[in-house]
């Protein structure tokens, strides 16, 4: 008896606190939905001091960020799990995975003062840029914090494959290869589409790293998809802004927008997540 | 933003310290600007009165007033006046106290000063910001584009900078490239470049950060303490604490200490004008 009640006090309790938070966001950020209506989202100007909330610059700030980070790290992510799953011997894939590990382990403001330090002089050098704060720079950065949750993700995913699976794929006689592509990675998809989401979750709610990296200036790149220009992110802009408003102002209502835009996304990648490992 | 993540090491420091001692702790936070200033006298009041426990941390000069406002910290730092809707919020709540004068200056890359830009006047450097000026050859350099770096909106540092230079406190500031937070931050951006511009603190100036002398022709002038000091450079500022009214007796002995012989050296010693 007491366990349930313990079991079902819990989970609503777990359950009840994002209804808070999105409640608290929602309510926090309403002054500026009622006084600016909804259009503000797709304004292009930022500018507090002139009530001009524009989100249109760090929406796609953190759109091409994320995506870039995506499409370095997934390929090689998962490449380093089947790699680690289906290759290596035991002692070298320890090795390996232990490194990812770590790599997940080291807090985000030392990959931001390493970008900082090293991948901005280098992207300035080997580009020719006038800044290396970039949207690349934010991208490789974020890729790198991301590799290890998905291939870390990934290798559980495919060492999770059924032994009759591999079993039934070599008695069909298919190579090595085919029964990867055929066999292994279908079969492990849910779990890999799981790692990529969570991922992506990190990349997107990623806030020190980027805001040493990016530029952290509110202006749309132009063309819209110049990555080797400066631009903002959502989470760049709430934390070099957050301390310094006053609260219960337009300007933090907008910049608990922003918090409400990341948590709803969020929100929705977990539930992408959940639906796949559910029916997985 | 290093000075933020220092500031956690130092708060979670002085809570992990000796809970059981009877101190009593002084917290300050607000402008880097102000920062080495008041961290350096804190060094040196602490040995007079060890039972002191001071925390000194960053944030920029909104932080400061917020967070005085807020009654989170004891003392604030602000390089800036207070705005005009700060003061009708805060005038009968705290008193704004210089302990120092600064000039901000016009901070160029090394590599910039050498090729030949060594003194700007305010509508170029004003131009510059606006982005109607946007290559080093239009100023005297060499065939480059600038690296235009603008701080956060709240940043002291910029308040003085666009009221003098742009004309209004707020201004914007299109030709931007990037945006940095603190001192610390903006130095290291353009330490690092050799194509930027920006506006920096007097004393974060050094080798590989010069000033640019402002104004037009022959009466342009460095930000050197003389010329602060008589208020001939432009381009200045008081820097301030805030020291809310219902304040202890250890935060007055702060303040007065600031304000003493030795205080007044400490502002020396670190780069600044002494006020008295």
């Amino acid at each position: 008896m007491i366990l349930r009640w313990w079991l079902a006090s819990s989970a609503l309790l777990s359950s009840m606190t994002i209804v808070l938070v999105i409640g608290f966001l929602l309510h926090s950020s309403w002054p500026l939905l009622q006084q600016q209506g909804i259009a503000f989202i797709a304004e292009t100007e930022w500018y507090p001091f002139e009530a001009l909330y524009g989100m249109l610059p760090a929406l796609l700030g953190t759109l091409w960020s994320v995506a870039l980070a995506l499409l370095i790290a997934i390929p090689c992510g998962v490449a380093a799990a089947i790699l680690c799953a289906e290759i290596l011997p035991p002692g070298l894939r320890g090795a390996v995975r232990f490194g990812m590990e770590l790599m997940a382990g080291i807090p985000s403001v030392v990959y931001g003062l390493l970008g900082m330090w090293l991948l901005i002089p280098l992207l300035e050098s080997q580009l020719d840029l006038l800044t290396g704060r970039t949207l690349l720079a934010a991208g490789l950065l974020l890729a790198l914090m991301i590799l290890p949750t998905i291939m870390v993700l990934s290798e559980d995913a495919l060492r999770g494959v059924r032994r009759s699976q591999r079993e039934a794929a070599l008695s069909l006689g298919l190579g090595w290869d085919v029964s990867l592509w055929r066999v292994l990675l279908p079969q492990a998809w849910p779990g890999i589409r799981v790692a990529i989401l969570l991922a992506m979750g990190r990349a997107m709610g990623e806030t020190v790293a980027v805001m040493l990296v990016v530029g952290s200036i509110d202006r749309i790149p132009q063309p819209f998809y110049n990555l080797l220009q400066p631009a903002q992110t959502l989470t760049s802009r709430i934390g070099r802004e957050m301390a310094e408003v006053s609260v219960g102002s337009l300007h933090w209502a907008a910049l608990l927008f922003c918090g409400l835009m990341l948590a709803m996304v969020a929100i929705s990648i977990s539930l992408l997540a959940h639906r796949r490992v559910v029916t997985a | 933003m290093l000075q933020r993540w220092f500031m956690v090491i130092l708060f979670g420091c002085s809570v992990a310290g000796p809970l059981n001692a009877a101190t009593t702790t002084i917290k300050v936070a607000g402008s880097t600007t102000v920062l080495p200033i008041i961290s350096e006298a804190a060094k040196q009041y602490r040995a007079l009165h060890p039972e002191l426990n001071l925390t000194v941390s960053g944030g920029g000069s909104g932080v400061g007033v917020s967070n005085v406002e807020r009654g989170t910290i004891n003392l604030g730092m602000a390089s800036r006046p207070l705005s005009a809707s700060e003061a009708i919020r805060l005038g009968s709540k705290i008193d704004v106290i210089p302990v120092a004068r600064d000039a901000v200056a016009v901070a160029v890359s090394k590599t910039v000063y050498e090729s030949g830009v060594k003194q700007l006047s305010l509508s170029q450097i004003a131009a510059i910001y606006r982005g109607e000026i946007r290559n080093w050859r239009e100023v005297g350099g060499v065939d480059a584009p600038i690296l235009v770096i603008d701080k956060e909106a709240s940043r002291g540092t910029r308040h003085v900078f666009a009221s003098v230079v742009l004309g209004n406190a707020r201004a914007r500031a299109p030709g931007a490239t990037i945006i940095t937070g603190s001192n610390n931050e903006e130095q290291a951006v353009i330490s690092r470049s050799d194509q930027a511009i920006g506006m920096l603190s007097n004393a974060w100036l050094n080798d590989r950060v010069r000033a640019v002398a402002v104004g037009d022709g022959a009466d342009a002038l460095l930000p050197t303490s003389e010329n602060v000091a008589q208020g001939r450079y432009v381009i200045k500022r008081d820097l301030s604490i805030l020291v809310p009214h219902n304040r202890s007796k250890e935060v007055d002995g702060f303040v007065d200490f600031l304000l003493s012989e030795q205080g007044q050296s400490v502002v020396q010693m670190v780069g600044f004008h002494p006020v008295r």
